[in-house]
């Protein structure tokens, strides 16, 4: 690893607690009486703004080198994933232990995916919309997006319906997805990796 | 899962060959460069190690990698 890397790497942590604390404060504080404050606030309020943009570009850059350079995303993302391989016998095991991660985890993208493109729905028409005297209505759907769409204005349906059941996908965000998904690699390689060890 | 024509089991003498040279797992292991729980492993048949951790085995007691570890056909 480079040395450039490593004091990025440790400026991004060590930055991360006053971000947060940034985070925090900027949270509870009322930006429309920043324009009010006095000089020193305003300069203040700028550096935090300064520092936070620097941190995001910073973690931008970090994440691009964990995707493209070997050797910096095994040092540290073996130390993120607390994987030790003492000897020949704990390289085979981490080996048996990814694999069934790697397995595990592509079953619950299936499953995720699934849940992600079915839309279910069920309502009751009004009596003059009623289908051969039918008015309430189970509605199967598929759904599947390459990009995210903003819902359409509901007020534009044509058909007056009363809701009594609607799902429409996950209610997950993506970012939760991603962040369950990456707590769940490292916890499901940790428990098989001790399971292995036993 | 993996074809093959034959299923070999492999044994091992390496605890008798600890007791002839009155070594501990842990002093075996810090020997070779492994973790004792790899020479437990190898000890309970639980692992058979590498074509070089054997060797590396046979040459600490100097002896034949052939005396330490056995291969029979496995019955069905």
């Amino acid at each position: 690893m480079k040395i450039f890397d490593s004091i990025l790497l440790k400026v991004f942590l060590y930055g991360l607690p006053i971000i947060l604390i940034l985070a925090i404060f900027s949270y509870s504080c009322d930006f429309r009486s920043i324009n009010s404050a006095s000089t020193y606030i305003k300069l203040l309020y700028n550096f935090a703004g300064i520092m936070f943009a620097s941190w995001m570009l910073l973690s931008i850059y970090l994440g691009v080198r964990l995707i493209f350079s070997g050797t910096f995303r095994e040092k540290v993302l073996t130390k993120l994933a607390f994987i030790k391989e003492q000897d020949e016998r704990e390289v085979t095991l981490t080996g048996k232990a990814a694999k069934t991660t790697m397995l595990t985890t592509i079953a619950i993208l299936i499953f995720l995916f699934c849940l992600s493109c079915f839309q279910i729905s069920v309502y009751r028409l009004p009596p003059e919309q009623a289908i051969d005297g039918k008015s309430k209505v189970i509605s199967l759907d598929l759904k599947f997006e390459w990009l995210e769409r903003v819902p359409e204005d509901a007020s534009k349906e044509y058909i007056q319906k009363q809701n009594i059941l609607a799902y429409t996908g996950l209610p997950i965000s993506s970012s939760a997805i991603i962040l369950g998904l990456i707590i769940w690699q490292i916890i499901a390689y940790n428990y098989s990796m001790r399971r292995l060890m036993k | 899962m993996a074809k093959s024509t034959m299923q070999l089991s492999i044994s091992n003498r390496l605890h008798v060959f600890r007791a002839e040279h009155k070594i501990t797992q842990d002093q075996l292991a810090k020997e070779i460069g492994v973790t004792r729980a790899t020479i437990i492993a190898i000890e309970g048949g639980g692992y058979n190690p590498s074509l070089e951790l054997a060797f590396r085995l046979a040459r600490y007691f100097k002896t034949d990698i052939n005396t330490i570890f056995s291969a029979e056909e496995e019955k069905k």
